[in-house]
């Protein structure tokens, strides 16, 4: 079964794309493709042939990632929030499958990816949720996780 | 019509004299202003009033007999008021009521107007009998408490709207600060990868290694500490159920088993960090120990309060092997002392419970704040 998740990385500060990278690297993905603004997410997200959008509220244009997050969403790729600010995620999750708090460490990361392999590729997801990956209500629901 | 005609009787005695009925003279005597008007007419008109009256009022007894009463009423009257009345003069019931009237000069007087039908013994009405007091200095006062009050309301709503709007201005440089901070961590985190993928000699490497999961043991601080948005108390068990899972996944493959007997502690925000550090490294040394020994099934972490002022933390293997505390590096030992004198804390580094052998540590509780 294929395991690996090609990611699109939207984060504004350089060093937390070369951890992500690192992270997703030693947890047997792929880094695909990044961006720091919402302009760069957009244009470049629906050609980097991604599965999974991991993307930071706060960009290098402002709040913006929220609305980045709707775009990839609506456009089809799935997008899980990286924030250390929550509060600024509406209560649908604006599309997204979760969100990931910062500050993360790698093993957290690794764990959200094992289940997000499962819940992107051949949802429902098997692995059980890890402490560090909250779900959109109405995935939780439909899941019957949490 | 006998009884009707009594009133009439009435006007005509001279009271002075005393001569007549004694009633009706203290009737015309009193100070309290009375009127009789006779239902039994059209409009109900005044068929009596006493000089009280006339005072109150400032009409001549010839402009008021023979009018219905709604003459006293102007611009300001209050209709309530008047339609109350009118369904008391129609029910044939009494009424007591204050009613805005005018004197014949045009300035208004707050009347206490009480009104009561008069009937004969067989039940009919003959009269209605209204006594009027002037309560305009009662009156007064009453609508200074009620505009005192609304003054004291408005004030008081301005004045919580404006903290409102501080506390809503603190809470938001609360979040901005607590963003920060958790950004800070991460690109600290960051930062030490950077240099443990540059380290060449293991050495370097494992110094980088405890590192990165203290700061993770930080990390794990801050997103506990705001995400029951309590900033005030730190959730102790929560942390170190939180941190175990993670830190077992982490370096077990297959993980290491966890046996967790947490109850809930909680402490002061500002003991935080230094707590977590502490029980952070106890969990990594349990975990170390299980891995290193490679028969050790399981570890199992409590937490409980053994006192009033003290609770206790201890770590546990499951006595298959060596003692725990063979796992423990002497820079550990000392980091643990280190963050024991700060907190005031005891440890117990050779316990034994049962065929386990245990490391704990007693920790005062704080005093949650009061009030609060």
């Amino acid at each position: 079964m294929d395991t690996q998740l090609r990611v699109f990385v939207v984060e504004d500060e350089v060093l937390l794309q070369m951890q992500l990278e690192v992270f997703l690297d030693e947890a047997g993905h792929l880094m695909v493709g990044s961006a720091t603004t919402m302009h760069e997410a957009i244009t470049r997200a629906p050609t980097a042939g991604a599965d999974l959008a991991l993307v930071d509220i706060h960009l290098a244009d402002g709040p913006t990632g929220v609305e980045v997050g709707r775009a990839l969403a609506d456009m089809g790729l799935p997008v899980v929030f990286m924030t250390a600010n929550a509060r600024r995620i509406p209560a649908d999750f604006s599309g997204a499958i979760g969100i990931i708090s910062k500050p993360y460490s790698q093993t957290g990361v690794a764990e959200a990816l094992k289940f997000l392999v499962s819940a992107v590729k051949h949802p429902p997801p098997e692995a059980p949720l890890p402490p560090c990956l909250t779900l959109a209500p109405a995935l939780a629901e439909r899941w019957r996780v949490n | 019509m006998e009884a009707r005609d009594a009133w009439k009787l009435t006007d005509r005695l001279q009271a002075p004299s005393g001569k007549g009925d004694p009633f009706a003279a203290a009737v015309r005597a009193t100070r309290m202003p009375m009127v009789v008007t006779d239902p039994g007419q059209p409009d109900n008109p005044i068929v009596f009033v006493n000089d009280a009256f006339l005072q109150l009022t400032g009409y001549e007894r010839h402009q008021v007999i023979g009018r219905n009463c709604r003459f006293l009423q102007g611009p300001d009257t209050d209709q309530a008021a008047v339609s109350a009345i009118r369904a008391a003069v129609e029910s044939k019931t009494d009424i007591a009521i204050d009613i805005l009237n005018y004197r014949r000069d045009g300035t208004p007087f707050w009347n206490a107007l009480y009104l009561s039908p008069v009937t004969d013994d067989d039940g009919e009405l003959l009269f209605f009998f209204a006594s009027q007091l002037d309560v305009t200095q009662r009156k007064r006062a009453e609508l200074d408490v009620i505009e005192e009050r609304d003054r004291v309301e408005a004030a008081v709503a301005e004045r919580t709207q404006e903290l409102e709007v501080a506390l809503q201005a603190r809470t938001d440089l609360l979040h901005e600060v607590d963003h920060r901070v958790k950004n800070n961590l991460q690109l600290i985190s960051a930062l030490v990868l950077i240099e443990r993928r540059k380290a060449t000699d293991a050495a370097t490497k494992a110094t980088l290694t405890t590192l990165r999961e203290r700061v993770e043991a930080l990390s794990a601080v801050h997103r506990l500490l705001y995400r029951n948005d309590n900033v005030v108390r730190f959730d102790v068990a929560g942390f170190i159920r939180e941190f175990a899972a993670e830190a077992a996944q982490a370096r077990g493959k297959p993980p290491v088993g966890l046996k967790l007997d947490l109850d809930s502690i909680s402490v002061a925000a500002a003991f935080a960090a230094p707590v977590a550090l502490m029980a952070s490294e106890l969990v990594r040394i349990a975990i170390t120990h299980a891995l290193a020994s490679g028969t050790e099934r399981y570890i199992s972490l409590s937490i409980k309060p053994t006192s009033d002022a003290l609770y206790r933390f201890c770590i546990a293997d499951d006595g298959t092997a060596e003692g725990i505390i063979t796992s423990i590096e002497p820079d550990q030992k000392s980091f643990i002392e280190l963050l024991a004198t700060q907190l005031h804390a005891k440890v117990h580094w050779n316990g034994y419970v049962g065929p386990s052998h245990s490391i704990c540590v007693d920790l005062p509780i704080d005093e949650p704040p009061r009030g609060g």
